[in-house]
């Protein structure tokens, strides 16, 4: 069969799945009837044949390609993804972020330690020496904190401030911890960076109204959310520092592949930790700056410190009762596929 | 046909068993889709503050205290859904599509040509954080250039990769004007030529009107005369001859494939 027979012989098939795709992409395949669906199933299966037979008869490369771009079409429209199930964000979050945050408690310990120990030195440093805030914190910054958990702080937020703080802290406090995660792309030392420089500059403010006498003020506004957004902090470091060692320690895989295997795991961490976030981020704007008396705030704040370990430390260790929905509609974020735990 | 193609495409097995190329799409082309859903982040942006001015009027004229603070809070949250959400969603609810890369016909796709899922969106746009560093897309534009697939810090992690779904209207038989009395009386009866080249001034002559007059005589001229010692015959116009060659060269094939039909008994299949 030379080209030209080829071409007459099928090119109607092809501008009838050309016709097809279209309509699809107009109108999504769920709205197309079932005949036109198997119609274009049965067609793109008939353009299967008809690629390698162009491709093994040595055609022109322009109807090779123009066929290749229609396989690909239909390709990418018949294999589309499974979708997403309310059922599995919960088995995610009661089940799979939890455990796969104890299954990488190293990286969770070395994020810690990374976050943490330059936040204590920022409060020593800053209540002990005085000008050691003013040299390290934008005097600017200092001046609003000041003013933030000073005196008119007593009364309580105004109306509305509510609404305003919790759509700032949303902006704001989950974008750093999103950075927090991306920037271990450079091999985790941009997660490095950002957990110690964020550790600082929370440390230096914290200790900067501790010493000049609002101490009360600041640490029960910060007691009732920060279990929860500097925990996320954390998490979204380790995950950072998780994808930074992925590229380092490849176990005998190219460095992508490495990535590419935890990449699942490593997603988890950084959604798991967008939710303690956005928690925290309410609590944030609309309990932390309520005129409640301190000893209250204070009480509540160790009470969720506790409910946040207990549900890191404990939360889907009882097997019996996991759900394990079917492969494939999860995606690496439901069910510890083996891929994700042998690494 | 090889991964390591000195193009810009890539092969993919498909599971029925065909490799079929994608187009990558270069950096150029990513940024011009890039600028259309800024556009669109933009004017939902300003939609969205609009709706929220007309709804908080009535509560600033009625003098309720807070409104503005309450709104400012609702378009602080409208920013951050769009700045980490507009991507990540379309991609994953549009199979790979934002509304500019569907304009330019491009496409998210996992590196085995598979369409990307919720996971896939959501790695690589997380990680575009780390793209925009430290100004304008700086690292991305850097990481495109170094992978051979055109592939930002984002996709590296993904898995993905950035195709571009052109839709080509070549699939019609190429027709040549048959030789005229004047041109056949001199015309060879057999003309031999390989695969390769049948396929070089196939895709030539289906170029030839785009290309225009000058250009294309221009171009068939640096191989005519090469093909015309071989074949013993002359026409002045280096394009026609390369027409009648290939109308020539391409007649056996028809009779062969005839043949291995059984429409011609006498001629063996194997004459192809």
């Amino acid at each position: 069969m030379t080209q030209d027979e080829f071409i007459i012989a099928h090119q109607s098939e092809w501008a009838e799945l050309d016709q097809l795709l279209g309509e699809s992409r107009d109108r999504g395949v769920k709205r197309m009837s079932p005949f036109a669906i198997s119609r274009l199933a049965a067609l793109y299966r008939g353009l299967s044949a008809d690629v390698a037979r162009a491709e093994g008869s040595r055609f022109g490369d322009d109807l090779l390609a123009h066929l290749e771009r229609l396989a690909s079409r239909a390709h990418a429209l018949l294999y589309k993804a499974p979708p997403w199930r309310i059922r599995v964000a919960w088995n995610f979050l009661s089940r799979e972020f939890p455990r796969t945050l104890r299954r990488r408690s190293g990286y969770f310990t070395a994020a810690s330690v990374l976050f943490f120990v330059p936040m204590i030195l920022g409060i020593v440093g800053a209540i002990v020496s005085p000008g050691f805030a003013e040299r390290v914190v934008p005097a600017s910054a200092l001046a609003q904190a000041a003013d933030n958990f000073g005196d008119r702080y007593g009364g309580g937020r105004g109306a509305g401030e509510g609404a305003l703080m919790t759509g700032f802290y949303v902006y704001n406090n989950v974008g750093i911890a999103f950075r927090c995660f991306a920037m271990g792309v450079f091999f985790g030392l941009g997660s490095v960076f950002f957990l110690v420089f964020n550790g600082v500059m929370i440390g230096v403010v914290l200790g900067y109204v501790v010493r000049i006498g609002h101490g009360d003020n600041i640490l029960s506004f910060v007691a009732s959310h920060s279990p929860f957004e500097l925990t996320a902090i954390v998490i979204s470091g380790a995950a950072g520092l998780q994808m930074g060692m992925s590229l380092v320690r490849t176990h005998g895989e190219t460095r992508l592949g490495s990535l590419r295997r935890q990449g699942p795991e490593i997603l988890r961490l950084v959604l798991g930790a967008a939710v303690m976030l956005l928690i925290a981020a309410l609590i944030e704007g609309n309990y932390s700056g309520s005129a409640l008396p301190i000893p209250i705030k204070l009480a509540s704040g160790a009470a969720l410190t506790l409910a946040v370990v207990a549900y890191l430390a404990f939360a889907g260790r009882d097997d019996s009762k996991s759900v394990t929905p079917p492969a494939g509609v999860l995606e690496g974020l439901g069910a510890e596929d083996a891929r994700g735990s042998s690494a | 046909m090889t991964d390591a193609a000195i193009d810009t495409t890539v092969a993919i097995e498909a599971p029925e068993q065909i490799r079929f190329r994608y187009r990558l799409a270069g950096p150029s082309l990513r940024a011009v889709a890039h600028l259309v859903d800024l556009v669109i982040i933009g004017f939902i942006l300003g939609a969205a503050a609009l709706i929220g001015a007309i709804f908080a009027i009535p509560f600033l004229l009625g003098g309720t205290e807070g409104a503005d603070k309450t709104m400012t809070g609702v378009i602080l949250l409208v920013v951050f859904t769009l700045q980490w959400g507009y991507f990540t969603l379309f991609e994953a609810l549009r199979n790979g599509q934002t509304p500019g890369k569907a304009m330019f016909s491009l496409r998210v796709v996992k590196d085995g040509g598979e369409p990307i899922g919720l996971v896939d969106a959501t790695l690589r746009n997380l990680v575009r954080a780390a793209d925009l560093l430290p100004v304008g897309y700086l690292a991305g534009v850097v990481s495109m250039l170094i992978d051979p697939r055109f592939r930002r810090l984002g996709d590296l992690v993904a898995g993905t990769m950035v195709v571009v779904e052109d839709r080509l209207t070549v699939a019609t038989p190429l027709y040549v004007m048959p030789p005229t009395p004047d041109e056949a009386r001199t015309l060879p009866m057999r003309v031999v030529l390989d695969a390769d080249e049948l396929r070089a001034i196939e895709a030539f002559l289906r170029r030839a009107i785009e290309l225009g007059p000058e250009l294309s005589a221009e171009l068939a001229a640096t191989v005519a005369a090469g093909l015309a010692r071989r074949h013993g015959y002359w026409h002045s116009d280096p394009v026609r001859l390369l027409a009648l060659l290939y109308l020539r060269a391409s007649e056996p094939l028809r009779l062969a494939g005839a043949a291995a039909r059984g429409a011609i008994p006498g001629l063996p299949a194997s004459a192809r």
